[in-house]
């Protein structure tokens, strides 16, 4: 396998945008990128392009990847479509990573799209349900987040303190990122008196629907200085893992941790290592439990790596200073690239007002999605390094 | 014209058993090593080998794992709800819809006995009944 890097990446902001169409979103975020990393449309060999609901929600009913290539100017190469719900745009990253690293392709293109608001809210919530077997019976993703993070309080100490204030970090993160749906900063208080949507989750702890498109750039590491004068950070690791059977009363291990433990083995860099984090917050208190599943601190102590502001713009391990799910917005199969976009645009001292100050080495991203057997469907964790 | 109470979903659950007089859920269990799954799954994933899962009944009573009253609702259902994780009597752990009960912090608690009703859970776009199982407070 040889060494991959990415050289360009690109994103739309995300948001309500009823009078653009995933053609122009996808568009967007693909020349993003093709400028970023100083390529042409010719230099691109293979795309994956990921979308979950598109053939729901829009016009488009079926080869999505290549009506929102064939806009941007791109055809007539490999184009292979994924739906992996949340976990899309790292799954088209993964597509793209080994098409580079077998030898097959020296420069390859990752997009995930998505187009969540059609004028009609209610047909989008149950789109977003039907996911799930539960859907039809009225089961909701915001109340699995209540109920799993309650049961995880009780384990690991955490408070709806920590949770307000992991959300107040996101948010003003968030305020600094021109990108981010909802740039406004919030107070503590603020998101403690938000509305409650499911104890112990307030209104501003959660994600929101949104539009918008990311796209990611590989090539060859032995060439990326040759074609692109972007400073490459290399694919240390992109791994992928489904959901395992939750049998009660039988040890499971999270599906975050297994997918974290391949990467870091992979990549020869453990959590130690890792100096800037962004990961799948569809609430913003799962933050709090990811610090330990992908063992960024000890058991117990996710708590004490808020209070005491490791993970904020100047902290030691910066997490999600894009401002996560709730701030950025979360348009399904864009967020994985969107979370690559934000890690690599930090490694490169490109971020602006909310660049972290440790001069990250090494970057981690986590992007979760789906509903199976009482698991996540999937689970992607990508390490890149420079 | 009458309303009609359809079920969700076909092969879940037996609504008031002519014999017995009781609702049952549909689930099956593995031969093998004994674990039960609802819904069915054709594969025991345990032993991962065809052919173990047998269709079996479960009678609806279990404990409270876990639940969430939410503020909000799929288009249809009502709101608030709760939604909880049920851990059947001699069956799998399972979601529900909770009915019977103040959707308040107080009217619920971890561990407390469960029992299945099947009932309305929204209206569908002709105005019949679609109905599930769900789970309320036993003896309630
Ligand atoms: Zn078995």
């Amino acid at each position: 396998m040889r060494d991959v890097s990415i050289i360009g990446v690109g994103m739309t902001r995300f948001g309500k945008f009823e009078d653009r169409d995933m053609k122009d979103l996808g568009r967007e975020a693909v020349w993003t990128a093709l400028n970023d990393a100083g390529v042409g449309i010719k230099d691109i060999q293979v795309a994956y392009v990921a979308n979950a609901v598109g053939q729901q929600l829009t016009e488009l009913k079926g080869t999505i990847g290549q009506h929102v290539l064939t806009s941007a100017g791109i055809f007539g190469i490999p184009v292979i479509n994924v739906e992996n719900a949340c976990t899309g745009g790292s799954t088209s990253l993964r597509g793209a990573y080994l098409e580079v690293a077998s030898g097959n392709a020296d420069v390859a293109l990752a997009v995930g799209v998505e187009k969540l608001f059609c004028g009609d809210s209610a047909k989008s919530a149950q789109t977003m349900a039907a996911g799930t077997i539960y859907a039809k019976f009225g089961f909701m993703f915001v109340a699995l987040y209540a109920l799993q993070l309650k049961k995880w309080m009780a384990a690991s100490g955490a408070t709806k303190l920590h949770f307000a204030k992991v959300a107040a970090k996101n948010k003003y993160n968030g305020s600094l990122n021109p990108y981010a749906q909802f740039q406004k900063a919030m107070t503590v208080e603020q998101i403690l008196e938000s509305r409650v949507v499911a104890e112990p989750l307030t209104q501003f702890m959660c994600s929101t629907m949104a539009d918008g498109a990311a796209a990611a750039i590989v090539c060859s590491s032995d060439i990326a200085k040759k074609i692109s004068q972007k400073y490459p950070i290399q694919i240390a690791a992109c791994e992928l893992v489904s959901g395992t059977y939750n049998i009660p009363g039988e040890e499971h291990e999270e599906i975050t941790t297994r997918a974290a433990l391949k990467a870091y083995e992979k990549a020869g860099i453990g959590p130690e290592d890792v100096q800037v984090v962004e990961v799948h917050d569809a609430m913003s208190p799962a933050e709090l439990r990811m610090y330990e599943e992908l063992h960024l601190c000890k058991p117990g102590e996710a708590g004490m790596m808020i209070d005491e502001g490791h993970t904020t713009l100047t902290g030691r391990i910066p997490v999600n200073p894009s401002g996560g799910l709730a701030a950025k917005g979360h348009p399904i199969s864009a967020t994985g690239l969107a979370q690559v976009y934000e890690v690599v645009t930090q490694m490169r001292g490109e971020a602006g007002k909310r660049q972290v100050t440790n001069n990250p080495k090494v970057g981690l991203v986590e992007n979760a999605g789906g509903w199976t057997m009482d698991d996540n469907a999937a689970c992607a964790v990508t390490i890149l390094k420079k | 014209m009458d309303k009609k109470r359809i079920p969700v979903q076909e092969g879940l659950f037996i609504e008031a058993d002519p014999g017995t007089g009781k609702s049952y859920l549909i689930g099956n269990k593995c031969k093998k090593c004994g674990l039960t799954a609802f819904p069915k799954t054709p594969v025991c994933p345990r032993c991962q080998i065809q052919d173990t899962m047998e269709e079996t009944k479960f009678e609806g009573k279990g404990t409270l794992d876990s639940y969430s009253i939410v503020q909000a609702a799929l288009p249809g259902f009502q709101q608030p709800s709760i939604q909880a994780y049920i851990n059947l009597d001699n069956g799998p752990k399972m979601w529900s819809l909770v009915t019977g009960c103040e959707p308040t912090e107080g009217s619920l608690k971890l561990g407390m006995k469960m029992e299945m009703v099947i009932d309305k859970i929204r209206d569908d776009e002709e105005g019949n009944e679609l109905i599930s199982y769900q789970f309320k407070p036993a003896g309630k």
